[in-house]
């Protein structure tokens, strides 16, 4: 059952981590955190740790890319971007998802009417 | 796929380097952790507080990097070593168990790796020459199908019309078995050699490795002026000399005395003669010691006295060369009455090669094989009832979450260690299986001199050792695969009891080796049988008390006669010697002499094909009295029988039932070399006796004279009063006194000699019997294992049993019964298998069938007796079950 919810929670982390590098370029591991706190406007509580097994995963696939940098007070950071491959891929999830929660929303009304 | 396909790729880079990486997460994880901690100070946390929330909000540290650990990298390798560890200190925990398991696999082992390195080194290393597969031999056989008394040879007028005109042969060369002595003033000493035509060593890849081959200057008629040695010859007689090659030679029968001009490669052995192979020497399998050059006499263009071997050119079969040759020869049959009746076949050289090894030694490697399953069958009961003891283990394991998989490779990779320490004390025993091989079965098995046990033993001992471990390894670890960890932690029963379920399995696996043991018993048993028939088999002469040795007077003809006469006087004069005699022919050499003749009575050959071949042997008078072979007719010979009185012939009982069934042969005349020659009178007949072969009927046997005959090589035969080895260096020393330089080799007792022709059916003997007995004891500790472990895991049942009023008698009966069951439907499938596989020992067989009843009856009998008593000690351990174990 777990597994389930975290299958889940991992994809739409994915898509959030992919639209967030697409949107504000370079960013390290709490950057991204930071930004997903931010838009889920404190709805969405993180365990942000998972955020580096996604980025794992986003790497080992191709769509992003990383590079050690500074920080802005001067830390040692890992910087990942995305690619191209990472932008198509981008494209077809949000095209995906957009799809999915359309129906979802739609079988949700159904339920609403009876 | 493509997506699973390049994470695969970066897992693998993720293998190497994985420390750096490791460390390289952990900076990330700190630097995250203390960003945020900074972060919630500056919205005014306390430090200490902020640090905690920090770690909350990242998430367990830990795990994430045992997850991120896991998914960057294969952890398979990993994982092996952890698990191969582990098996390791399960193994070491239980050393009696260990040991016990492994010993039973390399028992399977070393006997099927030591068979196969026997393989390996007699049938699958090719002969030395180049490309041997397209090389065939081109024996005669009659073009009426009937078979040949003795083996005939090709005119040189055929094969060299052959040579020019087959299309479908790079080339075709005549050879021929020589034998001589090269003459030492200290004894002389044998070669056995080939006498070859021009083509001969450019047709077969023959290479030099010192001095050079023949060239066309060497072959023509006269004396021989070159020769080459064999390697082996080299090393034996010249020390290996480096400066043999220019140097002459003294050779026994020959005018001149040669040059040596090269040694041959080594290990390059004789193409069969079988015209020779009668020849006392003659042995097919030795390496070749001396070369000859030969060119067809143009005098003899017509007498069939060549072997043949052809050479096909790439891609042309067998048959279309034989049609071509058979063509070729019927027009030569039409065109010369001498060569009526005959056609040639072709037979690929390493078929022939390989015939008498294949005979033994693939009859042998299926007995390995059984035993090998039989050991693997043990390995697989005793593993399964370890993993039953460790159910609970296995349960506990799969709770806490450990995949299927993981448990899967943890139990096979301790049957891999098993197996690897099985393999290894396998191959120990390989070696020393070989090592004692090569001493037994000299005799039995062609060419056993050329094998080392070296890295073939250790290959196949290992790969078999792979076999075996997931042969073994396979049920105990599919049934830990198939656990269900909820029934076992709730049923928490004793330890070491097995289900109903894996009381089957068991049952079936000790069912499946007692078959697999009797068909090996059955093997065995027939052999035994075999070759106590050929012990009672009536030979018609003695072999014991008799010493032979090949003797030969090397110097000159005229010195022949005294030589002989003067030598037969000081050795019978010997102490010790009750009869000496010299023989050309000596029984179950496999020597004698085929000649065609005509006889009294029988119509003159209508073909060339239809002439009368009849062995001839050559004696001296005390020879039949020596051999104990009783004159039933005529006289014997006597020492006036000699080249200045007329010729004389003694013919055995067979002889006279096939040619004059209605009267006596004593008084008729016999003709060799055609009936316008001297006449050939009969003096005298003797008894039949199984000279050739003890399993073959007695056929028609002709003795001539020696002193008549003037055989160049024979034996001598001496008949002692006590051990004949006691005699041998009187004897020695008896001859040298005549000549020094005579060569005197082979000194061997009659019944040495008697062993020898047995050699292959004794080797197959005893190698089937001692793969039985360790067969039989594996399968019987098998049994007693599996009705010990039935008896531990009803304890309950019978106590409950013994508790409603069963008697001690009805629960042994009980028990006796499930022994009995396994013991009865293992025999009677093992019946099954033998009556197939017994059939491939028929060619050893004498006057015993595959099916002989006697013998399947016999070991039937034999191993339900010796099963039922390795049932005994579990049944009375059962009668013993105290009722009131059913109450607690």
């Amino acid at each position: 059952m777990s597994a389930d919810k975290s299958e889940v929670l991992q994809g739409t982390l994915i898509i959030m981590i992919l639209k967030t590098l697409h949107a504000l370029g370079p960013l390290h591991g709490f950057g991204i955190a930071r930004r997903i706190e931010q838009v889920s406007e404190n709805v969405l509580t993180l365990n942000e740790g998972t955020v580096y097994t996604s980025l794992l995963r986003l790497q080992q696939q191709g769509w992003i890319e990383s590079a050690w940098g500074v920080s802005e007070n001067n830390r040692r950071a890992r910087f990942y971007s995305i690619t191209r491959q990472g932008r198509k891929q981008l494209t077809v999830e949000t095209e995906n998802w957009e799809r999915i929660s359309n129906v979802i929303g739609r079988v949700l009304r159904l339920e609403v009417q009876k | 796929m493509t997506s699973w396909f390049i994470r695969l790729v970066s897992r693998i880079r993720g293998l190497f380097g994985q420390e750096g990486a490791n460390s390289e997460f952990d900076l990330e994880t700190e630097t995250h952790l203390q960003l945020l901690t900074e972060r919630f100070v500056r919205q005014g946390m306390d430090p200490k507080d902020a640090w905690s929330a920090a770690r909350r909000q990242f998430g367990n540290a830990t795990l994430l990097r045992q997850r991120h650990r896991e998914s960057r990298t294969l952890l398979f390798f990993p994982n092996v070593f952890q698990d191969l560890r582990y098996g390791l200190r399960m193994l070491s925990k239980s050393p009696a168990f260990s040991m016990i398991a492994a010993l039973t696999l390399a028992l399977g082992i070393g006997a099927t790796s030591a068979v196969f390195s026997l393989i390996q080194g007699v049938l699958l290393t090719p002969p030395p020459y180049h490309e041997p597969q397209q090389l065939m031999l081109i024996p005669s056989v009659r073009t009426d199908g009937q078979k040949m008394d003795s083996p005939r040879g090709w005119a040189a007028q055929q094969w060299m019309e052959w040579n020019e005109k087959a299309g479908s042969f790079q080339g075709i060369a005549g050879y021929n078995w020589t034998f001589n002595f090269l003459i030492r003033n200290d004894g002389s000493q044998s070669m056995q050699g080939m006498e070859v035509s021009k083509d001969y060593f450019r047709l077969m890849g023959l290479k030099t490795a010192l001095g050079h081959s023949f060239d066309d200057s060497d072959f023509g008629q006269g004396h021989v002026k070159s020769i080459l040695i064999g390697y082996e010859f080299w090393q034996r007689a010249f020390g290996g000399d480096k400066e043999i090659i220019g140097k002459t030679v003294r050779i026994s029968r020959w005018d001149s005395s040669p040059v040596v001009i090269g040694v041959t490669e080594p290990g390059v052995r004789f193409l069969p003669s079988p015209g020779a192979a009668k020849e006392p020497n003659y042995d097919v399998n030795a390496t070749v010691d001396l070369w000859v050059p030969a060119d067809p006499d143009p005098k003899s263009l017509k007498s069939p006295d060549w072997n043949v071997v052809g050479r096909l050119r790439d891609g042309v079969t067998p048959q279309r060369g034989q049609q071509e040759l058979a063509a070729l020869t019927a027009r030569e049959a039409s065109a010369d009455k001498a060569f009526e009746g005959f056609s040639p076949t072709l037979e690929s050289l390493t078929d022939e090669m390989n015939r008498d090894g294949r005979r033994i030694l693939l009859p042998l490697l299926g007995a390995a094989t059984l035993v090998l399953l039989i050991a693997c069958g043990n390995a697989a009961a005793l593993l399964l009832v370890r993993g039953l003891q460790r159910q609970q283990e296995y349960a506990v394991r799969i709770a806490m979450g450990m995949g299927r998989i993981g448990l899967l490779r943890q139990v096979l990779s301790e049957s891999f260690l098993l197996a690897i320490l099985g393999g290894t004390l396998g191959v120990g025993l390989a070696v020393s299986a070989v090592k004692v091989f090569k001493v037994i079965a000299g005799h039995a098995v062609p060419r056993l001199d050329g094998l080392t046990a070296g890295w073939a033993v250790l290959g196949w001992g290992l790969g078999l050792a792979v076999f075996a471990a997931f042969f073994a390894g396979a049920i105990p670890a599919l049934r830990a695969y198939r656990l269900n960890p909820m029934e076992v932690l709730k049923d928490a029963g004793p330890k070491g009891t097995a289900g109903i379920g894996e009381r089957r399995l068991l049952r079936g696996v000790a069912m499946l080796q007692t078959a697999l043991t009797l068909a090996l018993l059955v093997g065995a048993g027939l052999l035994i049988r075999t070759m106590i028939k050929i012990a009672e088999v009536p030979s018609g002469y003695n072999t014991g008390l008799i010493l032979t040795m090949t003797v030969t007077e090397v110097q000159s003809r005229a010195n022949w006669g005294p030589f002989h006469r003067q030598a037969l006087e000081r050795v019978a004069a010997l102490p010790g010697v009750q009869y000496a005699a010299f023989a050309w022919g000596v029984p179950l050499t496999g020597n004698n002499w085929p000649a065609s003749m005509d006889i009294e009575g029988q119509p003159p050959p209508a073909k060339e094909s239809d002439t009368i071949a009849l062995p001839l042997r050559a004696v001296t008078p005390d020879y039949f009295k020596l051999m104990g072979m009783a004159l039933i007719d005529g006289r014997d010979f006597r020492s006036t029988d000699d080249d200045k009185a007329p010729t004389v012939a003694i013919v055995n009982q067979a002889f006279t039932r096939r040619y004059f069934p209605n009267g006596n042969s004593v008084g008729r005349k016999l003709w060799l070399g055609g009936r316008n020659r001297p006449a050939v009178q009969i003096v005298g007949e003797i008894v039949d006796g199984r000279t050739d072969d003890l399993t073959q009927a007695p056929a028609p046997e002709v003795y001539l004279p020696l002193w008549q005959a003037n055989a160049f090589s024979k034996h001598l035969v001496v008949r002692t009063m006590a051990d004949p080895r006691t005699v041998v260096v009187e004897v020695e020393r008896a001859l040298r006194s005549v000549d020094p330089t005579a060569a005197i080799e082979n000194v061997k007792t009659l019944e040495q000699i008697r062993d020898e022709s047995l050699a292959a059916r004794t080797f197959a003997m005893q190698l089937l019997t001692g793969f039985s007995v360790v067969g039989s004891v594996l399968t019987l500790v098998g049994i007693y294992g599996v009705i010990s472990l039935s008896v531990v895991s009803r304890r309950r049942e019978l106590a409950i049993r013994s508790a409603v009023g069963a008697q001690q008698s009805d629960i042994r009966r009980l028990i006796f019964g499930e022994g009995i069951r396994l013991i009865a439907g293992g025999v009677f499938a093992g019946i099954a298998l033998a009556v197939i596989l017994s059939r491939v020992l028929r060619s050893f067989l004498f006057e015993v069938q595959p099916s002989d009843p006697v013998t399947f009856i016999v070991v039937a009998a034999l191993f339900v007796g010796v099963g039922l008593l390795a049932c005994w000690a579990p049944v009375r351990r059962a009668g013993k079950v105290n009722p009131l174990e059913a109450l607690r």
